[in-house]
């Protein structure tokens, strides 16, 4: 991540049938974003089926997907939210008013609202770290491996090598969003 | 997190912001037409400059009321961003408003300016200099607020429609909606205005109110079905946000409330007060009572709107 210069593009893959749903990755980044109680970065969906012994359980890592085209973005009327040219989503807190029409506008309910700062928060793909070529959090947190951190544009990385060696969905995709975040199969 | 971000804060700026753009629209027009070289009705010309004003100032306080830094509000004015829906409705309304106040004060009757300005304490009489007639620029000032008032009415059902994560919300039609909805409000208002006058109603302006009126509730009917259809025609995720208003929790106050009070018996109300216009050459009923009512029930309609619209719209969602 080091190389400066070349074009990248940030993005997330997630093995959710490895997740156990410890929530170390919430806890994680809690800690190092300094996310105010009660309010959350990232999650775990859980979903129930059935009934002993034909059930199922499932367990899908939620968060800002940091999409491609991110209607948060569009509405904000100050421009506090924005797309660094890699691809992570931003809000610049001293342009952000509250108006919170972005977290209205996002379609995976991934921002929240600071009511100590008056402003709107998120998922940052920590970038305090990301930008000192360390991972996020969550990413480094996570005991069984379910997310991998890195450059789409990267064509001998980890991203590319599973994106195209293995089956994999994005949610929602329908809103037109481009959300960056990969689930496989 | 799925949380309800706006509150009743926004659904009475919404509706607010639509009554101004509705009263002065009117009143535009009514200032606009001209006989003999006069109003044709000053009453309404005259009233509707007096009460444009005041909705839009009180619901653009409370928008910046419910930011979370209000005192930031001004970033609004620092940019302009033609992406953004409420960016485009800042710089609108902030346009509009100014208009409405100017055209409040080319109404102003001459002895009310003057009091006016005999208020004024001594250290600010320099700004006597503007007690200025402004008659003349009436008509001017109304044209002008025109595209002003239709464009701050349509775009407080742009800034929900314009949300393609809210399948309630996004489509075209709630802009057309909220509209006819803010002409048929700003209507309502002023024959609410005509009929709590101690004045007897006059004819020729009642039976103007009453024409806009029943066109605008009818276009607004006529938007409202087609969203419904629409919807039921759309993909899943708008039929799954639809359910809010067909069985799901707005179904009462939408179909009773809304449609049938808000718009059906008003618009019923104000046909039968014209039956004797539009069957034979007669007069309208004239009774103040059934003025004021059909008015109250559009303006409650109208407020009932904005509030289905904002609460169940940030309900809906994709799956
Ligand atoms: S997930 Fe939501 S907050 Fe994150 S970039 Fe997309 S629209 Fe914006
Ligand atoms: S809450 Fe802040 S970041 Fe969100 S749209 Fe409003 S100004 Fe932009």
């Amino acid at each position: 991540m080091a190389d400066k210069g070349k074009k990248k593009r940030y993005a997330l893959v997630l093995d959710s049938k490895k997740c156990m749903n410890c929530k170390a990755c919430v806890v994680a980044c809690k800690a190092e974003n300094g996310v105010p109680v009660g309010k959350f970065r990232n999650w775990i969906d859980e979903e129930k089926r059935g009934a002993y012994p034909k059930l199922l359980m499932t367990f899908d890592p939620g968060q800002c997907m940091h999409c491609e085209n991110p209607s948060c973005v569009r509405v904000c009327p100050t421009g506090a939210s924005y797309q660094r040219p890699d691809g992570i989503v931003l809000i610049n807190y001293s342009d952000c008013i509250g108006c919170r029409y972005c977290m209205i506008a996002c379609p995976y309910n991934a921002r929240y609202f600071r009511e100590d700062l008056g402003v709107v928060d998120k998922c940052t793909f920590c970038v305090q770290r990301v930008d000192r070529g360390q991972l996020p959090a969550c990413v480094e947190t996570c005991p069984s491996k379910v997310r991998v951190f890195g450059d789409l544009d990267d064509a001998n990385g980890e991203l590319q090598a599973l994106l195209t060696t293995r089956r994999y969905l994005v949610k929602k995709p329908e809103t037109g969003n481009g959300p960056q975040l990969y689930y496989l199969l | 997190m799925k949380t309800i971000e706006w509150g009743i804060l926004i659904v009475n700026y919404l509706f607010l912001g639509g009554l101004s753009a509705g009263i002065f629209f009117v009143s535009a027009l009514a200032t606009y037409l001209q006989e003999d070289g006069q109003p044709a009705y000053p009453r309404i010309a005259k009233y509707g400059a007096m009460m444009a004003p005041w909705p839009v100032a009180l619901g653009s306080f409370l928008l910046i009321f419910d930011l979370g830094n209000w005192y930031r509000f001004y970033k609004l004015f620092l940019h302009f961003r033609w992406e953004s829906p409420m960016s485009i409705g800042s710089w609108l309304l902030l346009v509009f408003t100014g208009i409405t106040f100017a055209a409040f004060y080319a109404w102003l009757p001459e002895e009310a300016r003057h009091r006016l300005f005999a208020w004024l304490p001594k250290r600010l009489a320099f700004l006597k200099r503007f007690d200025l007639d402004l008659s003349a620029w009436r008509r001017p000032l109304a044209m002008l607020g025109f595209p002003f008032s239709i464009g701050v009415g349509i775009y407080t059902g742009v800034l929900l429609g314009a949300v393609q994560s809210r399948p309630f919300w996004n489509t075209n039609l709630v802009a057309q909606m909220f509209l006819f909805s803010a002409l048929s409000t700003g209507t309502a208002a002023l024959i609410l205005a005509l009929s709590i006058n101690r004045k007897s109603l006059d004819f020729k302006q009642v039976r103007f109110l009453y024409t806009l009126d029943i066109c605008f509730i009818t276009l607004e009917f006529f938007i409202v079905l087609p969203y419904l259809i629409h919807g039921e025609l759309s993909v899943r995720a708008v039929q799954e946000a639809l359910k809010l208003i067909l069985g799901g929790p707005y179904t009462v106050a939408f179909w009773l409330f809304f449609m049938g009070m808000g718009l059906l018996l008003p618009l019923f109300i104000e046909l039968w007060e014209m039956k004797p216009v539009l069957l034979a050459k007669a007069t309208v009923h004239h009774n103040k009572v059934l003025a004021a009512g059909a008015a109250f029930l559009v303006l409650t309609g109208g407020y009932l709107l904005r509030y289905i619209f904002v609460y169940a719209g940030q309900i809906s969602s994709f799956r």
